[in-house]
């Protein structure tokens, strides 16, 4: 309210000062010639006062005289011409009945204009630019007074930092506030104070990659993939660590490499981890229609340790790992070929290990022990549709 | 609520410019006192608006206001008092208000001063000071305003530019606005006279003090502008050829002109066409450099056309008024009756060779500035014109006109005799060839032509006190009446010869610093000791400190001659740690007029630093010039008879007894 006011008085004080000259009875004003004859007859003094110092020769004087002279005149003409009467503020001829009413209007006009122009602009253009509602936020009333300001919380902790700038403990606490408001730049130099002046931990060294990371707007870099490493060297179950590190070698195209490493962090990692759901994410999106790792005993498919092993080996190794575990199941289909639980993941396999045939053999196997209009049947023939089988050849 | 009152204030400002562009005009065109006053009251408004503004944008960074956005990136909290003050105007937002305020002040003072002015062509100025203040005080309200305004406030500032962190700032840009916004005063003059028909020797005595008082500020600005980067940028030069210096070197040359044709006018009514177009073109050039600096087309041009806003908005200024006045005179200048004939020898012919010269060099300046702009616009190519291209083509423009420069003053008005006045100053040819000599001699020899260029300078000096002497008539008189001459003189011979004698200064100092200056660039080790300049220097050693908003390490150097200690300085490397920026602070040592330049550079692996050392022989009478030059231009206004009074109504002469005796 109080802002209001003072904008009204504000505005009313300028209109005020703009409307007293308004205000006075408009006059005639005396012709131009006069100032022009006062700078003339000005310079003829100081000519005059030059030639009495010596500063002028006399008969260099006496022609500037009759020049300066000549344009006083000149000026002076102009000015005197219309002083036919006694009046000297009469302008160019006209008679002053004439001038006194349209001037009087133009006046009124004016003041008009003074008093329409300045609250329209004003306001109009205050109203679209300004933000009346909002008070001054000085730093010192806000510092006696803090409240909630997380952003001032932060300064202060910051400028606390300035003053002893080799408090790791202020910036332990500090980095993960930069980080989680998106200053990412800041959390890297408040991580790697923090780890400079107390030392490496994992919660630092991590804190430092994931900030890194977001700063590169997800790219694990060899600064972060460093630091991930010696985090992992100080305690090697770190899953945070294993994450980033499994998905730097996704990035860089080592899809095998990084889905065994996914497939570590969910090995070490407890059922209800919070970051299971992240790491099958990437699993699944890495081997979309690989063989299950879900070991069942009574298929006899391979057991954890197994699996294990199988993430330790190159590629070559372990699809002739899972090219042995197929045969197997097959040899195990043959037989006993009620089983179609079996079937299903053998055609699967096949499937995914890109053996067309071979598929399409399993199939007709399959199809032989479940008939195709059984519900077994039914199943097989959608899991080989899904797969892209072919089953229109079965007669 | 003192932010909010102050954006008001500025958008009140724009309602009052815009009362100010029409009522006082509209008044003298039906020759209304009543109208034409209420510009007079108007001007006063708009100029304590914008004070009003400017101090609510002083206050909110004074205060460390960070709800300001200007202030939260242009300053900080640990920043000393003196750079919040200065961090107002150390930014784009900021530098336009003050700008503005610059204007505004000019137009209150052609109102305060304006009496001595016929009513109507007061009304006229004061109109289009408002048209100009109109345009930036919309420029700055949608464009640029200071005073938006950050919700939720941000705790801390993203700090001032560490460069800017400097009495540098604090000084420079109020000088070099209070020049460049000056000239549009100048200009006005010249609109109000087109616009009016009217142009004789009445309007340029009118016109000179202010022609004189942006001239001197103009000077005092670049001067100080090149000292900040000189000591500032930590590599020893002064002056680069920076499209940003050649931005406010442009309306100083032009105005320099426009100061001496100006005379011409005053004088012998000749040039008046010409006076008036230099009028429009000094302030059109710096239109010109505030387009260059604030569009950020300097940085590159497709920089400007990703965020073209500001640019756009000040190239059509740019077109409106250039374009509008330059229109103005072509439609009016054939009308203007041409003024008085003279010899090609003459007073007049020595200022017409000073004008055809300067504005040349401004050309010049120009096309170096404008090409690689022009050619990176069409061709995409980038491409610079470095300091080669304007030392070659300025350098060898200026030295006929610096040869030409004390002729100027000995020459008769109307017809002169050149060989007279080369007679007159067959001594201060002799003193400049026995300076340069003498300079020869100390070196032990050095290259003829930085020899020639300091007997150059001498000779401009020994030119300029061969001026008063001869007035004073010093040697054919005796000294009594000598001295009583040369106390009687007019303060504008004094101003003529310190501004003529600062020119001679300056080129001393270009010219020894360029030829005779020396570079050091080693690596050392605490205890090491170098020699540059004839002095030695010791390096005794890094130590590390703590300002208020930096760290640094501070060098310290002991000094010095022949075995005998005689100064020491430090010379720090700093980090500002909120910006992370490194700058250095170079150590300066002045013996005289000259300088040793420390600077540090990068750790060496050896435990060595790297450090530059410079000895500048006469550096600073290239500034030291410069402020004789402008002290020229201040004894000049000072001058009595540039305050002419206003016609009283009882004719009386205007000269009364007191002013005889004094």
């Amino acid at each position: 309210m109080l802002f209001w006011i003072i904008v009204a008085v504000m505005t009313a004080t300028v209109a005020a000062l703009l409307l007293v000259p308004l205000l006075r009875a408009g006059r005639r004003e005396a012709v131009a010639g006069a100032h022009d004859a006062e700078v003339y007859r000005d310079q003829l003094e100081e000519l005059k006062r030059d030639a009495r110092n010596g500063l002028i020769a006399p008969e260099e004087a006496a022609l500037a005289r009759a020049e300066i002279a000549r344009r006083l005149l000149a000026a002076s003409a102009k000015a005197e011409r219309p002083t036919t009467g006694d009046r000297s503020d009469t302008h160019a001829g006209r008679a002053t009945g004439e001038n006194t009413a349209p001037a009087g209007r133009a006046n009124r006009l004016a003041q008009a204009a003074v008093i329409v122009v300045l609250p329209l602009v004003g306001l109009c253009l205050y109203l679209k630019t300004g933000s009346p509602e909002l008070p001054d936020a000085p730093l010192a009333a806000r510092l006696a007074n803090p409240g909630e300001d997380i952003e001032l919380l932060i300064a202060q902790a910051e400028r606390q930092l300035a003053a002893h700038p080799d408090d790791g403990a202020g910036y332990d606490v500090l980095a993960p506030i930069y980080y989680r408001s998106g200053r990412f730049d800041d959390a890297v130099s408040a991580y790697s104070n923090a780890i400079r002046l107390k030392g490496p931990s994992p919660q630092r060294l991590g804190g430092y990659a994931e900030s890194l990371l977001a700063q590169s707007g997800g790219l694990v870099a060899a600064e972060a993939r460093k630091a991930l490493e010696q985090s992992l060297a100080l305690e090697p179950r770190d899953p945070r660590a294993r994450f980033y590190l499994a998905l730097g070698l996704e990035q860089d195209g080592k899809e095998d490499e990084a889905l065994a490493a996914f497939r570590t962090i969910v090995a070490a990692s407890p059922a209800d981890a919070p970051w299971l759901p992240l790491v099958n994410q990437h699993i699944a999106s890495l081997a979309p229609s690989g063989p299950a790792p879900a070991a069942d005993a009574k298929l006899g498919g391979p057991d954890a340790a197994a699996i294990a092993r199988a993430q330790t080996m190159s590629t070559d190794d372990r699809r002739q790992m899972i090219e042995g575990m197929v045969s197997s199941l097959a040899a195990k289909l043959k037989d006993a070929p009620d089983n179609l639980e079996g079937w299903q993941r053998i055609i699967r396999s096949y499937a995914v290990l890109g053996e067309k045939t071979k598929a399409e053999g399993a199939l007709q196997d399959g199809l032989a022990a479940f008939p195709r209009d059984g519900a077994g049947g039914r199943q097989l023939l959608a899991l080989a549709a899904e797969l892209g089988i072919d089953t229109g050849k079965t007669p | 609520m003192i932010a909010e009152l102050g954006h008001y204030a500025l958008v009140l400002a724009l309602a009052t410019s815009l009362l100010q562009a029409a009522l006082p005009s509209a008044g003298a065109f039906r020759r209304d006192t009543a109208l034409m006053a209420s510009g007079t009251a108007a001007a006063y408004a708009t100029f304590l608006l914008v004070a009003l503004s400017f101090a609510a944008l002083t206050h909110a960074h004074v205060t460390s206001d960070f709800s300001v956005e200007n202030v939260w990136a242009n300053s900080h909290s640990a920043i000393p008092l003196i750079y919040k003050f200065s961090g107002v105007w150390g930014n784009h937002e900021g530098s336009m208000l003050l700008w503005m305020l610059i204007l505004t002040f000019f137009s209150a003072l052609v109102a305060f001063f304006g009496g001595n002015l016929p009513a109507t062509l007061k009304a006229h100025v004061l109109s289009i000071q408002a048209v100009i203040a109109t345009a930036f005080a919309l420029f700055v309200l949608l464009t640029s305003n200071p005073f938006a305004r950050l919700v939720p406030a941000p705790g801390e500032g993203q700090d001032l530019n560490p460069v800017l962190q400097d009495i540098g700032l604090a000084i420079h840009p109020p000088l070099l606005y209070l020049g460049y916004v000056g000239f549009s005063v100048c200009f006005s003059f010249a609109v109000a006279a087109l616009i009016e028909g009217r142009l004789d020797a009445a309007w340029a005595r009118w016109v000179r003090p202010w022609t004189l008082a942006a001239w001197s500020f103009l000077t005092a600005g670049i001067a100080m502008g090149s000292y900040w980067a000189y000591y500032e940028l930590g590599w020893g030069g002064w002056w680069f050829w920076d499209p940003v210096e050649n931005a406010s070197f442009m309306p100083w040359l032009a105005g320099t002109a426009l100061l001496h044709s100006a005379l011409v006018m005053e004088k012998r009514e000749a040039l008046k066409i010409w006076t008036v177009l230099l009028a429009l073109m000094t302030f059109s050039l710096s239109l010109l450099g505030t387009f260059l600096v604030r569009s950020g087309v300097l940085t590159s041009v497709h920089a400007f056309a990703t965020d073209p806003r500001r640019g756009i908005f000040i190239l059509v200024i740019l077109i409106l008024f250039i374009g509008g006045s330059l229109a103005l005179f072509a439609l009016r200048a054939a009308r203007l009756k041409a003024g008085g004939l003279f010899a090609p020898i003459s007073r007049e012919g020595a200022l017409v060779f000073n004008n055809l010269i300067l504005t040349t060099a401004a050309a010049t300046v120009l096309t170096g500035t404008l090409y690689p702009l022009a050619l990176e616009a069409l061709t995409g190519s980038k491409i610079s014109v470095g300091p080669p291209f304007f030392n070659m083509t300025f350098g060898l423009l200026m030295l006929p006109l610096l040869f030409a420069v004390p002729f100027g003053p000995l020459l008769a008005w109307k017809r002169g005799d050149l060989l007279a006045a080369g007679q007159r100053l067959f001594a201060a040819v002799a003193f400049g060839l026995v300076v340069g000599a003498g300079v020869a001699y100390a070196q032990g020899g050095g290259p003829v032509l930085a020899l020639l260029g300091i007997a150059l300078g001498a000779y401009m000096i020994g030119g300029a006190a061969t001026d008063l002497v001869l007035r004073s008539g010093l040697g054919k008189v005796s000294p009594a009446i000598a001295w009583r001459r040369l106390s009687g003189l007019p303060r504008a011979s004094f101003g003529t010869a310190l501004a003529h004698a600062g020119v001679g200064v300056t080129v001393i100092g270009i010219v020894a610093v360029t030829a005779f200056q020396s570079e050091h660039i080693l690596a050392m080790t605490p205890g090491q000791t170098t020699e540059a300049g004839g002095y030695a220097l010791r390096f005794d050693g890094l130590k590390a400190g703590q300002g208020p908003n930096y760290s640094e390490e501070r060098g310290h150097f002991t000094v010095s001659r022949a075995g005998v200690v005689v100064d020491d300085v430090w010379s720090a490397r700093r980090l500002y740690t909120a910006r992370r920026m490194p700058t250095t602070e170079a150590g300066i040592l002045t013996f005289g007029a000259s300088q040793l330049y420390v600077s540090l550079g990068d750790d060496q692996a050896n435990g060595g630093v790297v450090v530059r050392i410079w000895w500048k022989p006469f550096i600073l009478c290239i500034w030291g010039g410069a402020v004789l030059m402008m002290l020229g231009g201040v004894v000049s206004l000072s001058d009595r008879r540039l305050r002419i009074g206003a016609p009283s109504r009882v004719r009386k002469p205007v000269r009364p007894l007191a002013e005889a005796a004094e």
